[in-house]
């Protein structure tokens, strides 16, 4: 007679179970392909002109363009990781995964995994194609340290949007609106389109709980010569490690907790109100 | 004819009060005035940081920085109307599975949708009036509210009202045929946004961007809410134009916006009753 699979290969099998879908349907669902694609190129392009209309040096487009690459992680993150138990309560998957023997942790670390190749590969296509039409140039030297820097920051946004993803256990409407009215306020403290110098030390330090501010300054001191300097960019990384960590351990807490709660209230099974 | 005017109103009217529910019926008024602000506030925050740190906030700058924040206040009608109701519509056949019934009512089915986008048009007043405030008392802008030109600046709001509703109405009735089509909205409201001269001078655009921007009544309707608070005292596209000028252009363009959205819409329309797009499952 066959075992029963143990917790660890269980997690793994559902982590799978659930980047395949991410990356499969995106070849059949073009329509999402080019609103990821579309969304951050059009906010990045109207910022440009911005800059364009002020008559900001070149650098400054340069902030703009990887602002714009970081907006796409920031809104996969968001709309298809910290809303997706949003859609899956409504279409009754989401009782389906209370119910297997798989933990939310596994799912999310899924969506987490098969989201980052095609939202990483969208986010260069924005930072190449924003680099050629507006002539931005880059130190190539700060390559690997800018890669390092972006894979923490990754990892730590990733874990920001596992504790998103943990409020639509429980909530409905008002978590889909609380994701709509953060993500403007967002792209103002992450310093997506300026320098974060620019905020000042008080809400600069604030914003540096959001993994993108730090990490993206970062990203701007080793490949764009010049950057105003907020912190010292191998102060930044360490600090962006550190969240990875923290992070993860609040978006645990907070799936449990919200967990239970959704179930003693029945909010696993309440669709859309 | 009186018995079927007050019907189209008392329906109207319903639409209106269903749009206001669906926006508000969440939460409590506190939060919703937090969430109908923080967007537009944040948004102009953006734009500040970016004007302070290219100009330094110099003196001979500031009626730029009025061109940038009178845009984006003013743009919360936008994306109202363009992105939320679009969603809104969206909504109302995927999640509330309602758009049928609105569909088969007495009530003809575009005055829904005018009602619907009236409510979501009005909501963003608030918006607009706080971001104003907050601007004039935060960055000393010398927005004077007994010397704006009210006349002028009504006028421009209703004609902009009108190209707003015949292209959002529009838009949403050739969305029905997307299964997955939540997004489109808020990326034509954006489209919009680079072609209004919301946040910067359409002259800043390619050639031939800057010509179809030049055709939307958007840009016309920016232009004289600016000049009606803030006449002298603020940047303006179109220097060479008077108000007069100006105005007549926005109803050019709203005209021919309300001609091309009721084409558009009668072609969606009839795509969305023969493919069945009015009840589709979208969730399938």
């Amino acid at each position: 007679m066959k075992s029963s699979p143990s917790e660890f290969e269980i997690f793994w099998r559902t982590v799978l179970a659930r980047a395949y879908p991410r990356v499969v349907g995106l070849s059949r669902n073009l329509s999402w392909l080019f609103f990821d694609f579309a969304f951050p190129l059009v906010g990045t392009f109207a910022m440009v002109f911005v800059y364009q209309g002020l008559h900001a040096p070149r650098q400054y487009l340069g902030f703009v363009v990887m602002g714009g690459g970081m907006l796409a992680f920031w809104q996969n993150v968001l709309w298809t990781m910290g809303t997706q138990f949003s859609w899956d309560r409504g279409n009754g998957t989401l009782e389906l995964m209370a119910v297997s023997p798989t933990s939310f942790e596994a799912v999310l670390l899924g969506m987490a995994g098969g989201a980052m190749i095609m939202t990483t590969l969208r986010a260069v296509a924005i930072i190449v194609l924003g680099s050629l039409l507006f002539k931005v140039t880059y130190n190539l030297g700060g390559l690997p340290p800018a890669i390092g820097v972006f894979l923490l920051t990754l990892a730590a946004l990733y874990g920001l949007g596992m504790l998103l993803a943990s409020l639509f256990l429980y909530y409905s409407r008002e978590a889909w609106h609380l994701g709509d009215a953060i993500q403007e306020p967002v792209n103002f403290l992450s310093g997506l389109y300026f320098p974060v110098h620019a905020l000042g030390a008080y809400v600069g330090g604030a914003a540096s709980l959001i993994p993108v501010t730090l990490g993206l300054d970062a990203m701007r001191q080793f490949l764009l010569p010049g950057t105003p300097r907020f912190l010292d960019p191998a102060l930044e990384t360490v600090i962006v490690a550190l969240e990875i960590p923290l992070f993860a351990i609040l978006a645990v807490s907070s799936l449990r907790f919200m967990e239970v709660r959704a179930r003693r209230e029945g909010k696993l099974i309440s669709k859309w109100s | 004819m009186v018995l079927a005017l007050a019907r189209t109103w008392s329906g109207y009217r319903t639409a209106v009060r269903l749009g206001w529910l669906v926006s508000s019926n969440w939460t409590s008024p506190v939060p919703f005035v937090i969430y109908t602000i923080i967007r537009p506030i944040s948004g102009a925050l953006i734009l500040v940081v970016m004007y302070n740190v290219i100009t330094g906030g110099r003196g001979n700058t500031r009626n730029y920085l009025a061109f940038l924040v009178i845009g984006v206040s003013f743009w919360a009608f936008v994306t109202e109307g363009v992105s939320d109701f679009a969603v809104g519509i969206l909504e109302d056949r995927g999640r509330f599975k309602m758009l049928k019934y609105a569909y088969l009512a007495p009530l003809r089915f575009p005055v829904f949708l005018v009602g619907r986008a009236s409510s979501k048009l009005t909501s963003a007043v608030a918006s607009v009036a706080i971001v104003l405030v907050v601007a004039t008392v935060g960055l000393r802008l010398p927005i004077n509210p007994l010397s704006v030109d009210y006349p002028l600046l009504a006028i421009a709001c209703l004609l902009a009202f009108i190209s707003v509703m015949a292209f959002s109405i529009a838009l949403s009735v050739v969305l029905l045929a997307g299964r997955d089509a939540y997004g489109y909205g808020e990326i034509m409201a954006q489209v919009l946004y680079i072609v209004s001269g919301a946040i910067f001078p359409i002259s800043v655009l390619p050639g031939p961007l800057a010509f179809f921007a030049s055709l939307s009544p958007l840009v016309y309707w920016l232009e004289l809410t600016r000049r009606s608070i803030l006449h002298g005292r603020v940047y303006e596209m179109f220097p060479g134009l008077s108000d007069g000028e100006v105005l007549t252009r926005l109803a050019l363009a709203t005209a021919g916006t309300v001609l091309l959205g009721y084409l558009v819409y009668r072609w969606a329309d009839r795509q969305a009753r023969w493919k069945g797009y009015i009840d589709m499952d979208a969730a399938q």
